[in-house]
């Protein structure tokens, strides 16, 4: 593959599924900076995965799971180093367009902000809805197991909802 | 709320007008990170074979133009070359290795663990590999007939450098411990 076609893959990936990682990338940190800089590690990834990309799998998953797995990762990272950048340092790479912040969606971020890792990832895909089975691909583990979780953490939000 | 109704408020970003992205500064940010990105363990275990093979063959080749033979530099070279051999057969495997995991979450985890696990071995080789390499430095000298204090302030430097490779092979090993708590809960039922 030559680098124009991995630029013109990534562009399009980035122009239809850029939602998808922005949902990710909400869930995964709260800060503008740390949205940039996790947004910046999502599509280094992307960009890598490009050439082992064999569309066994929809765009849509495969970037999902590229997107949770540096996620994961990213969140193990920062709980170690607390950024020595100053935000005046950094060039974003993104910038909201000033859209009027829904309340209920915030607060369903912030919930899910509260979740672990692992939890996060898998209510994101819920929410995006996506099957147990294709969620069992995506990390891994049974189709049971999904549901095991799943219903703990519908539970747990739904508890938090009625508070 | 019920969890239908937190599906229904989750959708409706989908109609909220998408960020706008910097195309240039990504692209620009793509690149230095490119080439800054080399992985740890790439780099420190390709510093180790060269260190190791370099200073293997400046022992073996001081060695072969001074006049007399000295047993112990001979053998300390042996053992740094063989140390250099060993890394690169590791680092063979490792990379062999490093294609048989999924995609997967769990993959990507058992991937992350199977690294950790390596650089763990990798610092408790460089770690005990700091004994022989210590202990023939310093018989050579005494050999060789150089002075208490050179063979003290050789002595030293391997001690820090020995409570330097105890400190390393520690982050290591908690790194280690992070992923597989991880993984585990990955795994766990519930």
């Amino acid at each position: 593959m030559t680098k124009n076609e991995q630029k013109k893959i990534f562009e399009s990936w980035l122009d239809q599924y850029r939602g998808l990682v922005f949902k990710v990338v909400r869930a995964y940190a709260l800060s503008h900076t740390d949205q940039n800089d996790l947004f910046q590690e999502i599509t280094i990834q992307l960009w890598n995965s490009i050439p082992t990309f064999r569309q066994e799998s929809s765009v849509s998953t495969w970037i999902y799971r590229i997107s949770l797995n540096t996620a994961i990762k990213w969140v193990r990272k920062e709980q170690k180093h607390s950024r020595a950048e100053s935000i005046e340092n950094v060039e974003f790479i993104w910038e909201d367009g000033g859209t009027k912040v829904d309340e209920r969606l915030a607060w369903l971020y912030e919930e899910i902000h509260r979740l672990d890792e692992i939890d996060r990832s898998l209510i994101l895909l819920l929410l995006d809805g996506f099957s147990y089975k294709e969620m069992a691909g995506i990390l891994g583990i049974t189709e049971s197991n999904v549901g095991v979780k799943i219903n703990r953490v519908k539970k747990y939000l739904i508890t938090k909802s009625k508070k | 709320m019920e969890f239908n109704e937190m599906k229904k408020i989750w959708d409706s970003q989908n109609n909220e007008p998408l960020y706008a992205i910097n195309e240039e500064a990504l692209h620009n940010r793509i690149l230095s990170k490119k080439k800054t990105g080399y992985h740890i363990t790439n780099t420190s275990e390709l510093l180790l074979i060269i260190v190791n093979a370099a200073a293997g063959l400046f022992v073996l080749s001081v060695n072969f133009s001074k006049p007399g033979m000295n047993i112990y530099m001979y053998l300390l070279a042996a053992w740094m070359l063989f140390s250099a051999l060993y890394m690169l057969v590791s680092r063979i495997r490792r990379i062999k290795g490093s294609q048989q995991f999924d995609r997967s979450m769990l993959g990507d985890l058992s991937h992350a663990i199977s690294m950790a696990t390596y650089q763990v071995q990798l610092s408790q080789v460089g770690r005990w590999n700091m004994l022989p390499i210590g202990v023939l430095c310093l018989l050579g000298l005494w050999d060789s007939g150089k002075p208490a204090w050179s063979m003290v302030v050789i002595a030293i430097f391997f001690a820090f450098a020995a409570r330097g490779t105890v400190w390393e092979h520690g982050i290591y090993k908690k790194r280690k411990q992070e992923l597989e708590i991880l993984q585990k809960k990955l795994k766990a039922e519930g």
